[in-house]
């Protein structure tokens, strides 16, 4: 009997040694035996908050919500129990944001800059702020937005200018429209005045060029047309509409800048004839204006369409 | 027509009082029981000693066998949690939410019901063909005081003991195999625990075990009297208490969880 | 001693007296047999152990004892399966004399005894634990009178 005794009793006294060593090493590490400040804030609206919400610091529980009161002017009240051992955290610049997660319950998160500031003092009541996911995509989403908007209209701005009768391609077209008829008139009197059947030539190849870069153009405004119903790939894209555009005016451009050196050396060739020369003036004129305002356009073109290798769109 | 309503109503009536006659038979017996704990006569020198005995025989001759399953079981636990779940948060809320207050109660129920429970309903169904009760109620000794009391304040400080002590050894085992095997730090694994640990959680095992324990043993103790004095009976009263000791762990089981989870 | 013709007498009288003397009874009866489960020791101090609380020590030395004045001391550890008919007839008898103020009753003691021809060895038991009990009593058939009359022992 006494050795039966002996060995329950050793048994009792130790299991129950070890589980109350555990439940007093669990306590104390949960903060059981530590000291607790309480701290109370306020809040308009006891809407998502209970008690024993966890109170955090950088994803840290640190606290817990001991109790919610509504006061006589109709203001939450929420008491906050924080460990001796996490009260540095806790300081008066401490800001208090209620964090609803999309997923998950929502907690109370203290931030702090400066953790050498000055104590919060038990006495004041700092406000909780709200803040949770849905917003904070909003936040985040809204500069991508706004660039999405302003690209959309940029290309409206674009297509519009570009299918505007008045508009800067239309003109264009037109110049060299009138560029090219003017020439095929001028054919018989280029040659007379210039007498050098290599620089006829050259301009007959520009003239022929010219029109095959209008045939281009006039494809590309119709493409624009279509351009409402294209994706972002379609448009933006190493093969989109918009980069083909590019091309082709800095082509537009490099070809009419050949035909302005060739009319340079008709005129120096060509000085002294006075018909010849008032017609050709008035071709150098009509060249200078289509160049110029070729160049503008493909400058603005490119100032309001960010042209990239790849699109980076991305909406939430 | 009526009559014969009445009649069906009345037979629903009498199959149902019927059916849960053995439940309120044992909730009665348990009330009965429970209100004798608190009778100063219970505490004397000999139910003391069949206490001792009684924790003797359910919770140290087990022991080695006890600690050796929960080695195996931390062992095997600790390694499939480990190399299931890689985040430790994970990890904590399945060491200390299902092996801790799932688990362990479990295993040390099933231990202690195919061990001792067994042992008792035949016990007091052989004592009962005996006719060892009768000496006792010649002798004026209160059965609920000497032979009931002590065998289940013996279940539930067993349960209470033995549950612990595995989660205690499960827990033990997965800060080696923590720490040998995954190279997880010992610090990291104890604030994994301590940041999964519930009071509420470890006040309701608890319950849950004293529970278990109360039943596990009052139930083949009043299966066991129901035993007639034929030696036959031994054998059919231990088979009908082994599987309402089954019944109530389950129910104990359910109804703990549907506690915990509300 | 009291002797009766059928076994419903002796019954129905021995209940009464049992009934009357409840709170210091103590019965020595093939009917209130030993606790199987528990040593010898134990089922003679598991009366004091309970009703006065004792430590099971104090009611073991006690048990041993009393086992010792029967020169039984050899059997303090042993289960009642294990014990002759004089063995269990003299623990029964220990048991029933460890009641406070014992009314010690041998319900037909010849069922126990039923080896011995005559009740010399019940005399000689009452002897040995007469400083423990207050009173006893016979309940016995008529035809078994003889074997308490026969011998000089009956008559002490």
């Amino acid at each position: 009997m006494q050795r039966i005794e002996f060995k329950v009793g050793l048994f009792i006294a130790i299991t129950s040694l070890l589980i109350m060593a555990s439940i007093g090493y669990v306590a104390y590490k949960k903060g059981v035996f530590s000291k607790v400040h309480t701290y109370t804030l306020s809040s308009k609206s006891g809407d998502n908050l209970t008690e024993g919400m966890p109170v955090a610091v950088w994803g840290f529980t640190i606290g817990r919500v001991s109790a919610l009161e509504l006061n006589d002017q109709g203001i939450v009240l929420i008491r906050i129990k924080i460990p001796d051992r996490h009260n540095r955290m806790i300081r008066a610049n401490s800001k208090f944001v209620i964090d609803k997660p999309l997923i998950g319950s929502p907690r109370i998160i203290v931030q702090t800059n400066n953790l050498n500031a000055l104590p919060l003092s038990p006495e004041m009541v700092p406000e909780l702020t709200e803040s949770n996911d849905i917003n904070e995509i909003i936040k985040r989403a809204r500069p991508i937005v706004d660039k999405a908007d302003r690209i959309m209209a940029n290309i409206e701005h674009i297509t519009a200018s570009l299918s505007d009768p008045a508009g800067d391609v239309n003109r264009i077209l037109r110049n060299a429209e009138t560029l090219t008829a003017r020439f095929s008139k001028k054919d018989s009197l280029l040659a007379m005045a210039v007498g050098d059947p290599e620089s006829v030539k050259s301009i007959h190849e520009a003239i022929n060029k010219l029109r095959d870069i209008t045939v281009k153009v006039d494809g590309i405004l119709k493409r624009v047309d279509g351009m409402a119903g294209k994706t972002d790939e379609e448009i933006y894209g190493q093969d989109g509409i918009l980069p083909q555009l590019r091309n082709i005016l800095r082509d537009l451009l490099g070809k009419l800048a050949k035909i302005d050196v060739t009319f340079d050396n008709i005129n120096k060739v060509s000085y002294e004839a006075a018909d010849s020369a008032k017609d050709l003036k008035g071709l150098r004129n009509a060249l200078d204006e289509t160049v110029k305002s070729i160049g503008n356009l493909a400058d603005e073109i490119d100032r309001k369409i960010p042209f990239k290798a790849r699109p980076e769109i991305k909406l939430p | 027509m009526i009559s014969v309503m009445i009649a069906a109503i009345g037979n629903i009536g009498r199959a149902a009082m019927l059916g849960t006659s053995s439940l309120r038979g044992t909730l009665a017996f348990a009330v009965r029981v429970f209100l004798n704990f608190f009778d100063r006569r219970t505490y004397n020198s000999a139910s003391l000693m069949v206490f001792i005995h009684q924790l003797y025989f359910t919770s140290v001759q087990i022991l080695p066998l006890f600690l050796f399953v929960a080695v195996i079981f931390g062992f095997l636990i600790n390694g499939m949690a480990f190399n299931a779940v890689k985040n430790m948060d994970y990890l904590g809320r399945l060491l200390m939410g299902f092996v801790v207050t799932e688990l362990s109660p479990f295993i040390t129920v099933l231990l202690i019901a195919l061990r001792s429970s067994s042992a008792i309903n035949t016990e007091i169904a052989v004592m009962k063909v005996n006719r060892e009760m009768s000496t006792l109620n010649s002798f004026r000794i209160d059965l609920i005081h000497y032979l009931f009391i002590p065998r289940i304040l013996n279940g539930v400080f067993s349960m209470v003991l033995l549950t612990s002590l595995f989660a205690l050894v499960v827990l033990s085992t997965g800060l080696l195999v923590s720490s040998l095997v995954f190279g997880t730090s010992v610090d990291t694994y104890v604030d994994t625990l301590l940041r999964s640990t519930d009071v509420l959680d470890i006040v309701i095992l608890l319950i849950k075990c004293a529970t278990f324990g109360f039943f596990i043993t009052l139930i083949p103790i009043r299966i066991g009297l129901s035993a007639s004095e034929e030696l036959t009976s031994i054998p059919i009263s231990v088979l009908n208490g082994m599987v309402k000791v089954f019944v109530a762990i389950v129910t104990i089981e359910v109804l703990s969880s549907i506690i915990r989870f509300i | 001693m009291t002797f009766f013709d059928s076994e419903d007498a002796l019954q129905t009288s021995l209940n009464a007296f049992l009934e009357e003397h409840r709170e210091h009874l103590g019965l020595v009866s093939p009917d209130i047999p030993l606790i199987s489960n528990l040593p010898v020791w134990s089922n003679i101090a598991l009366i004091r152990q309970y009703h006065e609380n004792m430590p099971w020590e104090e009611a073991k030395a006690l048990a041993v004892e009393l086992l010792e004045r029967f020169g039984m001391a050899k059997i303090v550890e042993q289960r009642s399966h294990s014990l002759n008919k004089e063995e269990l007839f003299c623990v029964m008898l220990m048991r029933a004399a460890m009641v406070r103020e014992a009314v010690v009753v041998l319900d037909r003691p010849f069922r126990i005894l039923s080896n011995l021809p005559e009740g010399c060895f019940l005399t000689d038991a009452f002897h040995k634990v007469d400083d423990l009990i207050a009173e006893a009593h016979i309940f016995d058939y008529n035809w078994e009178k003889g074997r308490y009359g026969a011998t000089d022992c009956a008559k002490d």
